[in-house]
């Protein structure tokens, strides 16, 4: 070992040393957090993934021009490789209107309303580009740093440097609901870190977790395990690597105790009627009430030392991904926005006054944005794929609140200040964590990999 | 120009030209290009402009400049700013003087005097490279293979087979001594679950236990031939192998499409596997098995292997769509065929050098797009895989059935040739009628409605005259490729399928009906059509790339039904959606404009197919018209006609020239409607003749069709009659055709080499110089393959082949060593370069590579080398020396417990629950999955599958089978050689509440329950020996049997007959650590 192996790579060392066996790395987990690079500004993550790309120009992102200049044609100049475009498309005005909101006069649409009572919480970012305008692509993109995947997912990559605070809790959570985002599970998974960052999906119908729920009555579940403590513990005696059979037979403790531990942490039935009807779980809407659930279940995790939650929004309409409305925009932007919006201001104003903001940033991001132009301007149009210049927002966690960066043209078409991509918002991000982004690696296929590849800064214009 | 004429009058003359040069551009040079690509600073993208030879040379994107072509020059697009993606100086753009100047200095032809002076640099760029290439070269990896022969230890005794004496060497030399050998319970279980995956039957237990008392040696000999012969051993090697070139039966991104015959591929290695066929072999198969010119027929499969082995490259992940529209696409797949490919079979990391010269290993930039000109050359698309010939003996009757039909058919025909009275019944009331001109009645409608016969027929006459001269001159701008009064095609144009191969017929063929009353379907225009015999049969015809087809457009007159389709493919395109299901019955003109070559595509070429043919079929979610999601597209049938083939300049198709009136026009006019009405009779009645005596004539098919669908032609067969026998065993014999066999494959008939663009720094938007096929300049001067005329994989698939290859068979004999004993002689087996481990044992490595050859590259043989050798007999006892000097076990001092696999794990459970269904091969079976999703296809299987092994489940990139996942199913996209083992607490909870694990404990007690055992003891020692192939010692049986107590159920008198304790009892067993470890 050299002496400047750090706490990172002396955990590597023991994950990947040739006995191929995690155990070493397990126990490295079980020890709870682990020590960051720098001062921490923040200590957990919510990622809102806006799965299928909410429009800009309809949310954060207001463009005047778009309606006085509606129904022209963009021109051979607004074309552009990052977005589904053409030069005989024609400019779209939004459905929505946008007002200033809150002391910092930040501009938000009336697609969201509650988000709107928030806006001096919200750092608006609107100079995102991505690289294709593909959902499949996008979406590996934003939660592995890369277009192909075959990368460790976001959420993994903190679990990994932060580990968790709570033994008996997963460092990265995905609060899902059976939804398989384009990308696939890749979007959630820990690629060549070890098995246990990637993320445990909790599901909003049915029992939270796979194979959470004993099977056994506790009493039988208990003699089970006597009874296999003493077999393994023989077995183990006997075998090579004692330790992985120690390791394995140490999971089964834990094993025991997450069985109450997570259904207990997900359980939102005792949470006060004030807080419920806060988050919305008093609509009559069902996919609003799974959102609601899962948004106040994010909080309960955060709480429990859970370093990364990541809520998807529920399918609808049988639709391909939830916010991608190439027609009927109005309608179903409107229908998401109505599962969504009112959550995920109950859940920066929850943890805010629960003093948890601070260390907690609420990440809103969607893998695209929308076109500001369509074919055609009809009463059922929508907006195509567009990453040339899109929005999204951090709240909490040193961001700061009521601010935008970054600029998109008259029109919204693409980035004419400050351009960022996702590198970049990852890179700040762990940044807060008390992570750099250039430090955080793991030695996979030869090299050093990291979340942000060779690219990213972070943007210290967006922070405290 | 005012700047051109300044600068002539100024500088005329080379003299003038120099200096020019030098008192105008060199200053601006240095200024403004020097900082970046000057040897004496940097030389970004490889381009230096302190000499004339750096720009003439250029940098990754080609040369820099053309002389006397600014337009062409790639110095002045980019100080121009014209092109987003290249962009010099990249932050601020010259002033437009400066730039006005460079670009008047390149028109005038770019004088450059200077020469770059020793002093300046030592190397210019490319030497710099071949500098350090060759340094490169001398790596362990990249030497011969030495002649090791196996050395001399000092305790010869221990040592059984070559290879124990290398290990005991070096365990010599370190001073460690190897373990004893292992029980011969723990020996068997091993070898078990080494060989097949599966743990050993109580009856092998036995068996072996007896045996090796006896005679250990013979007792190993039997069980490894014994093992070594159960078809379970080559689902296991599969399996292994599978993980190399990441097997996967879905597309994975949005759509997560079905992989056209993954499964045969699957099956093939299976079969490959079993039979021992030699990796030689496998490798040719795999690289170029369409290229072959021996074909390798299963005998009984009776599936034509070589053309499986291209399915290899198919594999990974596929994005839906078309680099046409969204540049990246090819490029991108291309990119994951070039990593799977080298890591496979060369363990070199290739895919690297996408962006740049590879930063350690003798991989250029160049190296990467010459592959990939490789890789592109070839047409990606479906074969079929059935034995030629398979269908030959049905065909053949077909084909004498479908004439004894015509026989028949023309001599009822002949004898009721329809008179004009039943043809006016026929046609009804027509009076108001307005048929087309081409319609067959338009003259009788016509006729019928003037009022002076004569008149009427000579406008009518003449209209038809004037149109069809028209027509005929219009044709002038067709050129015809294929009109099929032959059966031939094209040059250049590849059939595919029996459907096509049987598939010609001559003009007015009748179409037998497969069901119903009627005889005859309809009757075929000249030309080809799969469906002319059975619908079952799979045909497809592939053009050449668009630019090689003289002519802007082409034309194909075509029909097709049943998902027939046309797909345009553009660089292979991997899963286009650019394709249409054919639904017009009537053959019609389809026209396909040449489409403009851009983002880095360099052919586009169309495909006409059934769907069996078709690669991208089912398609996904949304372009399925017809077709239920739930549908994976298995035997269909399908068909296409193809009846003509033109190419022309300007859009547009050719017209019917209205041959079928031709007879009816001939002669005088009819002088009265009676007269008119013998002459339309006429011409039916001699139509119907001409084709009851087989001398039809263009034209006729229109009329003959029409009577038929009039019913005006006898088309039943009466019962009993010749006819009706006849039709029926043309349908039995047809029914008894199976549906064709296809799978993702090669084609390179027909298919020329090409180039493929350097993509400087990896960018798809900035393509480079065109590359052409090659091997990597590592292996030059040992393969052929740029001498190839087409992609030149069988050239290099044969040179990886060579006795004296340093990494082919180093490569796979250390994935065989891994597979045995868990770790590669080299750590890494996918990377045997500087990034990778050393080998342990390099002289070990040689020999077994050299005798791998030597033993005609057998798996088995070498697997059997390994087996049977002492080291591989040891136990896991580790003393404490050997555990502080050698902690990772690379000496081989003991041997390692070694945790299943996902595979074997559920495998096991199958097996010791007695739930196991031993069939091999077939269509993957769905995993379950606690949601469906619709549009990605991602339904809910059985909860234990049916009882099938792992092997045979849906593997989905989008959502693989989360049991196996939960141990560690590597990621499907990407070459595996060595799996991850992880060990987390939701490995704990799968096992203690999976309901499948659950399913299979209940599974196993009710079965034990019907076991004639006389006590719980007895029992328990079955549970013992089936679980962990071994006795249970005395305290385990005392444990077991009170836990059984415990797990007793408080009604329950007779515990033997307690399904519930016993099934606790079978659940404890699965989740005990022996359960899932073998030592």
């Amino acid at each position: 070992m050299t002496p400047f192996m750090n706490q990172l790579s002396r955990r590597r060392f023991l994950q990947t040393s040739s006995t191929g066996f995690g155990w070493l790395a397990w126990q490295a987990l079980a020890q709870g957090a682990l020590t960051p690079h720098r001062p921490a500004k923040a200590r957990n993550i919510v990622f809102c993934f806006m799965d299928g790309g909410p429009s800009h120009v309809d949310t954060f992102d207001p463009k005047p021009m778009l309606k006085k200049h509606e129904g022209q044609a963009i021109g051979e100049s607004a074309v552009s490789k990052r977005s589904q475009s053409a030069a005989n498309r024609v400019w779209a005005g939004s459905p929505w209107e946008f007002r200033q909101r809150g002391q910092s006069g930040l501009w938000v649409s009336d697609l969201f309303p509650h988000i709107a009572n928030v806006a001096d919480r919200l750092c608006v970012v609107r100079s995102m580009v991505g690289e294709l305008p593909l959902h499949g692509q996008q979406n590996l993109l934003l939660h592995t740093g890369k277009i192909i995947g075959q990368a460790p997912s976001f959420g993994a990559w903190v679990s990994y440097g932060l580990g968790t605070e709570n033994r008996n809790l997963p460092g990265y959570v995905v609060l899902n609901n059976d939804w398989v985002p384009n990308g696939g599970l890749e979007n959630f998974g820990s690629s060549f870190l070890p098995a246990s960052h990637q993320a445990t999906m909790v599901r909003a119908k049915g029992a939270p977790v796979d194979n959470i729920t004993p099977t056994d009555s506790v009493s039988i579940q208990k003699r089970k395990l006597s009874l296999l403590a003493e077999q393994d513990v023989e077995f183990a005696s006997r075998a090579s690597d004692s330790q992985a059979i120690e390791g394995a037979i140490a999971n089964y403790e834990t094993a025991f105790r997450m069985q109450t531990s997570v259904p207990d942490v997900a359980d939102i039935n005792r949470e006060p009627e004030r807080i419920r009807r806060l988050y919305g779980l008093d609509s009559t809407d069902e996919h609003q009430r799974l959102y609601a659930s899962q948004a106040l279940r994010a909080r309960r995790l955060i709480e429990a030392g859970v370093r990364f939650v990541e809520i998807t929004c529920p399918s609808f309409d049988g639709n391909n991904s939830p916010w991608d409305q190439h027609g009927l925009l109005k309608q179903n932007h409107e229908k998401n926005a109505r599962i969504t919006d009112q959550a995920v201001a109950a859940l920066i104003v929850d943890l805010e006054q629960r003093g948890l903001l601070e260390e907690t940033i609420v990440l809103w991001a969607g893998e695209m944005g929308r076109t500001p132009h369509c074919p055609k301007v009809t009463a059922t149009s929508g907006r195509d794929h567009h990453v040339n210049g899109y929005s999204l927002f951090m709240a909490g966690g040193g961001f700061k609140g009521g601010t935008t960066f970054g600029e998109t043209d008259e029109f919204g078409n693409s980035v004419v200040r400050d351009p960022l991509n996702i590198h970049d918002i990852h890179a700040t991000l762990l940044h807060q964590l008390g992570l750099n982004h250039e430090r955080l690696t793991f030695r996979h296929g030869g090299r050093d990999q990291r979340l942000t590849d060779v690219h990213g800064k972070v943007v210290n214009e967006l922070l405290h | 120009m005012r700047l051109s004429i300044v600068i002539l009058l100024l500088f005329n003359g080379v003299a003038r030209a120099d200096e020019f040069f030098i008192q105008k551009i060199e200053p601006l040079l240095k200024l403004r290009c020097y900082e970046c690509h000057s040897h004496e600073q940097k030389i970004k993208g490889g381009l230096a402009l302190d000499s004339r030879s750096g720009w003439v040379k250029g940098g990754e994107s080609g040369p820099a400049i053309v002389p006397g072509k600014p337009q062409a020059s790639l110095l002045i697009k980019a100080i121009s700013h014209a092109d987003k993606d290249l962009k010099m100086p990249p932050k601020q753009m010259l002033p437009a003087a400066e730039i006005a100047l460079l670009t008047e200095w390149v028109k005038l032809g770019a004088t450059d005097p200077r020469v770059l002076t020793p002093k300046t640099t030592e190397l210019d760029v490319d030497d710099a490279w071949e500098v350090e290439f060759r340094k490169r070269l001398s790596w362990w990896s990249l030497k011969p293979m030495r002649r090791a022969e196996p050395p001399v230890v000092k305790d010869a005794t221990w040592a059984r087979e070559p290879v124990d004496r290398f290990i005991r060497s070096t365990l010599e030399t370190a001073k460690l001594t190897p373990a004893p050998p292992a029980d011969a319970e723990v020996l068997l279980r091993r070898l078990s679950f080494v060989l097949t995956g599966l743990p050993p039957s109580p009856k092998l237990v036995d068996a072996f236990l007896k045996d090796y008392s006896a005679t250990p040696q013979a007792a190993m000999e039997k069980a490894v031939d014994r093992l070594l012969l159960s078809p379970h051993f080559g689902e296991r090697f599969a399996r292994h192998w599978m993980d190399v070139v990441r097997y996967t039966d879905t597309y994975g991104y949005e759509w997560d499409n079905p992989a056209k015959g993954s499964h045969e591929y699957r099956d093939y290695l299976i079969r490959a596997f079993n039979d021992d066929i030699g990796f030689d072999q496998l490798l040719r198969e795999q690289i170029a098995g369409d290229l072959l010119p021996k074909q390798r027929i299963h005998a009984t499969a009776r599936t034509h292997e070589n053309l499986i082995g291209p399915m290899f490259y198919h594999l990974g992940e596929h994005r839906h769509g078309s680099s046409l529209m969204f540049n990246g696409i090819h490029q991108e797949m291309v990119n994951n065929k070039i990593d799977a490919f080298s890591k496979a079979f060369l363990a070199t990391t290739v895919a690297c050098a996408r962006c740049h010269d590879h930063k350690l290993e003798a991989v250029s930039q160049q190296d990467y797009y010459a592959l990939a000109a490789v890789f592109t050359t070839p047409r990606w698309t479906s074969r079929v895989i059935d034995a030629p010939g398979k269908n030959d003996a049905a065909i053949a009757r077909l084909k004498e059935l479908r004439e004894e039909i015509r026989f028949q058919l023309a001599a009822k025909w002949r004898e009721s040739v329809p008179t004009p009275a039943a043809l006016k019944t026929a046609m009804g009331d027509v009076s108001s009628a307005k048929p087309a001109i081409n319609e067959i009645i338009y003259p009788l409608v016509r006729v019928g409605q003037a009022k002076d016969v004569r008149v009427g027929w000579a406008e009518l006459q003449a209209e038809w005259q004037k149109t069809r001269d028209q027509r005929i001159k219009t044709k002038a701008a067709f050129k015809t490729l294929a009109d099929f009064r032959e059966a031939a095609f094209p040059p250049g144009w590849v059939p595919e399928g029996d459907g096509m191969k049987h598939g010609f017929v001559e003009e007015a063929t009748p179409l037998i009906a497969l069901e119903g009353p009627g005889v005859v379907t309809r009757l075929l225009p000249q030309g080809y059509h799969t469906h002319a015999l059975s619908s079952k049969l799979p045909g497809a015809l592939r053009m050449p790339a668009q630019h090689l087809v003289p002519g802007k457009h082409v034309s194909v007159k075509m029909a097709g039904g049943e998902f027939g389709a046309f797909l345009v493919m553009d660089d292979h395109a991997f899963q286009n959606e650019t394709f249409t299901f054919v639904t017009n019955t009537e053959p019609q003109w389809k026209s396909f404009a040449d489409a403009e070559l851009k983002n880095g595509v360099q052919q586009v070429a169309v495909e006409f197919t059934t769907s069996a043919l078709n690669p991208n079929f089912p398609p996904r979610v949304g372009l399925n018209r017809g077709l239920k999601n739930s549908d994976f597209g298995y035997d269909k049938r399908s068909w296409i006609s193809i009846t003509g083939i033109v190419s022309h300049e300007t859009a547009g198709a050719p017209q019917d020239e209205l041959d079928v009136f031709t007879p009816l026009y001939a002669g005088e006019a009819p002088t009265s409607i009676d007269q008119a009405w013998t002459r339309v009779g006429k011409w039916y009645s001699e139509a119907v003749i001409r084709w009851c005596d087989g001398r039809t004539q263009p034209g006729d098919l229109a009329l003959l069709d029409w009577l038929l669908a009039k019913k005006l032609l006898p088309n039943e067969a009466a019962p009993e009659s010749k006819l009706a026998r006849l039709l029926e065993e043309y349908r039995e014999v047809e029914g008894r055709i199976a549906f064709p066999r296809t799978a993702n494959s090669m084609d390179e008939r027909d298919t020329p080499r090409m180039n493929y663009p350097l993509n400087v720094r990896g960018n798809v938007d900035v393509p480079g110089t065109a590359i052409k096929p090659d091997f990597l300049q590592m292996f030059a001067g040992r393969n052929d393959v740029s001498r190839s005329l087409g992609s030149g994989r069988l050239e290099l698939v044969e040179s990886l082949l060579q006795s004296d290859h340093p990494l082919t068979a180093r490569v796979y004999v250390n994935r065989v060593w891994q597979w045995v004993f868990g770790t590669g002689l080299v750590a890494t087996p996918d990377d045997f370069g500087r990034l990778g481990d050393k080998p342990s044992h390099p002289e070990l490595l040689d020999y077994l590579a050299r005798e791998f050859i030597r033993e005609s590259w057998s798996t088995k043989k070498l697997i059997r080398r390994l087996v049977l050798s002492q080291t591989f007999r040891q136990s896991g006892m580790v003393t404490a020396t050997a555990r502080e000097r050698d902690p990772a076990d690379r000496l081989l001092h003991h041997y390692p417990t070694r945790r299943l696999e996902a595979e074997a794990i559920r495998d096991s459970l199958l097996t010791v629950a007695g739930r196991l269904d031993p069939k091999l091969y077939g269509r993957p079976i769905l995993p379950p999955r606690t949601a469906i999703d619709e549009l990605k296809r991602l339904y809910s299987g059985p909860l234990d599958g049916d009882g099938r092994r792992s092997i045979y489940l849906q593997m989905s990139i989008m959502e693989p089978p989360k049991f196996l996942v939960g141990f560690n199913l590597p990621d499907l996209k990407l070459p595996t050689g060595r799996r991850d083992v992880t060990n987390v607490p939701s490995q704990a909870l799968i096992m203690l509440n999976d309901p499948f694990v659950n399913a299979m404990a209940k599974h196993w007690a009710v079965r034990l329950l019907k076991e004639p055992h006389a006590n719980a003891d007895d029992r328990i020692r079955a549970m013992f020996l089936s679980a962990f192939g071994r006795e249970p010692g005395e305290s385990e049986r005392r444990r077991w049997l009170n836990a059984l107590d415990d797990f007793a159920t408080a009604d329950v008198v007779d515990r033997m007959k307690d399904e519930n304790a016993w099934q606790r009892l079978a659940h404890a067993f699965f989740n005990t650590k022996e359960f899932i470890y073998y030592r």
